[in-house]
């Protein structure tokens, strides 16, 4: 019994690491890891978001039509995600700064919708707030880690403290946007990797396979389906 | 009448239902949202507020900074004057220009001589960390101190009487600093002598 | 920005300068995911700037004329189910009235909803204080970016299938690194139009 619950948590830390493993939310990942700290702030906003609506959409599992279930969802969480920025502008006006867009821009951050829609509305409210800090530890994690990477080459400074930047000139190319593509290709080969000796697939972007709106877009005739997949 | 009754009993589950959760969604969140909105809205105006006043007092010791207004033509602005036992020490005006990725905010006091005491960099997140927002460093920003209309920015080299060196590898952003500050002298030339203006807050 | 901000540089800002995926990070899935093909590259950015520019036009005055100066908190909000709406009504439009090109981009629609481009540009054109007008061209110049990356992505996707890639870097991460570079080659742009 107890073990369900530690898989359900720990799933979302490597097994299916959002970033690294389902190739979600790339657009936070890219933008914001320009420092290990703003790393960190995003990922501790989203995991908040990411909790209270997994709880509040699994409580309401029962109650939200299914026809209505993507407008519902996306109100629930743009809710949260209006109240964290409120917050954050409040309390951490530095983080507040150095996210600037991105931070409302949790609204579509794939992850959010992806959990509520295959995981929350279909699980109990525990497992779900276990599934969504898992999730959101491990999109955390990776952020920090890019941020910490791309700061120590960028800058040559960790948290702002000074490490290598009196020893070496540091690469400013790290901090702009190339530099945040060629990091993330190098952490998913990286992961490709260590996947591959554990036996997995390594991850492909599949376009529609990975969009947690492919459940809604039933418009498509089965063919078209078929063929956006594979693209 | 009886044919609608019986419409929506029939469509109980397919209309009304999703129809009354959505607004129900729609009436709770914004509520929420409104909650949080009074418990916040204060405190981050008064955030603003108090890091406007520390950085005008890192720039300026005196003692207040009454806000006044100008407002000539369709020239319009705010600015701080700052005075010590009713002697005033110099204007702050708060001005921005667009730098990289955005707006490039800047706070420059001028003296009554018509000279910059000093200028600090109060927004520079649009620009790119490492590289434009070095302007925020005192060897790009602490040029400024002394100089009066009329400044260029160089690329290279050392700076003279009306110039100053462009941070490495960022001269749109130090070209924005520039922009902003000769705007703020500006603004010193029309309001200059006439501290009388209207004030708008202690 | 507001005043000095000319027509032409929004353009050029929205194009090259500041283009929307390759130096603000927005829009990052379909760049990746639908790039392989230049025609779905094609269509896709057609559906986006379309939606971008329609979207613009709603959520602008709904901010200035109600949201504004009392209920701007609830921004985020209004904007992601305007938008929501706003694809919706396309797709039912599209359907009834001009099928062939419902054929063409209807799959694309659904998908624009939770993208962020199109909520990060009607929120950008809020704080960087554009007027109607320069919020409309932003919005047009961001798409015509959108769709400038998404083609230019596409041909060096189309060129890498026959390259020989070391096997570590097949797949995603060989894809992040020619995005890298195709950022790179945009970096030369900058300060143009300053």
């Amino acid at each position: 019994m107890k073990n369900k619950y530690l898989s359900v948590f720990s799933n979302g830390l490597i097994k299916e690491n959002p970033v690294l493993r389902l190739v979600l939310g790339t657009c936070p990942t890219l933008a914001v890891t320009t420092a290990a700290i703003n790393g960190i702030g995003m990922g501790v906003s989203a995991t908040i978001v990411l909790v209270c609506s997994n709880l509040v959409i699994s409580l309401l599992r029962n109650i939200i039509p299914d026809k209505v279930r993507i407008p519902a969802y996306i109100t629930i969480i743009a809710g949260f995600v209006s109240v964290v920025q409120m917050l954050v502008k409040a309390f951490l006006p530095a983080i507040d700064k150095s996210l600037g867009i991105f931070l409302p821009l949790i609204v579509v951050n794939c992850i959010i919708l992806a959990r509520a829609e295959m995981f929350a509305s279909k699980n109990a409210p525990v497992l779900s707030v276990l599934d969504g800090l898992g999730m959101g530890i491990g999109f955390t994690a990776v952020l920090t880690l890019m941020g910490a990477i791309r700061e120590l080459l960028g800058a040559g400074t960790l948290f702002t403290l000074p490490i290598t930047a009196e020893v070496i000139d540091p690469m400013v190319i790290f901090l702009l946007p190339p530099g945040g593509f060629f990091v993330f290709g190098m952490l998913v080969a990286a992961s490709n990797a260590i996947a591959k000796k554990n036996g997995k697939k390594p991850v492909e972007h599949l376009g529609c396979a990975n969009c947690p709106s492919r459940g809604v877009c039933g418009k498509f005739s089965p063919e078209e389906k078929e063929e956006a997949i594979n693209e | 009448m009886n044919k609608i009754i019986e419409f929506f009993k029939a469509n109980k589950n397919d209309i009304i239902k999703p129809v009354a959760v959505l607004l129900a969604i729609c009436v709770i969140i914004p509520l929420a949202l409104a909650v949080t909105n009074k418990v916040t809205k204060n405190r981050i105006e008064q955030l603003a507020r108090s890091n406007e006043k520390e950085t005008m007092l890192e720039l300026i010791k005196a003692e207040k900074f009454p806000k006044y207004a100008y407002s000539e033509g369709n020239i319009a602005f705010e600015y701080n004057v700052a005075k010590k036992d009713d002697e005033v020490l110099g204007y702050i005006f708060v001005t921005s220009a667009k730098g990289y990725g955005g707006d490039v905010s800047v706070m420059t006091a001028v003296g009554t001589d018509g000279k910059v005491i000093e200028i600090a960099i109060t927004d520079a997140s649009g620009e790119t960390p490492g590289l434009g927002q070095n302007v925020k460093k005192e060897k790009f920003y602490s040029q400024y101190a002394g100089k009066s209309d009329g400044v260029t920015v160089v690329k290279n080299g050392a700076g003279g009487k009306d110039t100053v060196v462009a941070v490495t590898g960022a001269t749109v952003s130090s070209r924005a600093v520039n922009k902003a500050v000769s705007q703020a002298l500006e603004y010193y030339a029309l309001v200059s002598g006439d501290a009388e203006g209207e004030v708008v807050a202690e | 920005m507001n005043s000095t901000t000319t027509i032409a540089s929004i353009i050029l800002a929205g194009i090259l300068t500041n283009n929307m995926v390759l130096s603000k990070f927005l829009g990052i899935c379909p760049f990746l995911g639908v790039s392989k093909k230049s025609g779905t590259a094609f269509s896709m950015s057609i559906a986006v700037t379309f939606v971008m520019v329609v979207a613009t036009a709603v959520t602008w005055p709904i901010y200035h004329y109600i949201l504004y100066p009392d209920f701007t908190y609830l921004d985020t909000i209004v904007f992601i189910l305007v938008i929501a709406a706003i694809v919706q009504l396309i797709e039912i439009f599209l359907k009834k009235f001009i099928k062939p090109i419902y054929n063409a981009l209807g799959i694309y629609l659904p998908l624009i909803t939770t993208n962020c481009a199109v909520l990060g540009i009607t929120m950008l054109n809020i704080t960087n204080e554009l007027n109607f007008i320069k919020s409309i061209v932003n919005a047009l110049a961001a798409g015509l970016g959108f769709m400038l990356a998404m083609l230019l992505f596409a041909g060096v996707r189309e060129r890498m299938e026959t390259a020989d890639v070391p096997e570590f870097l097949k797949g995603l991460p060989i894809t992040l690194v020619a995005a890298a570079l195709v950022s790179l080659s945009f970096l030369g742009f900058a300060g143009i139009g300053g």
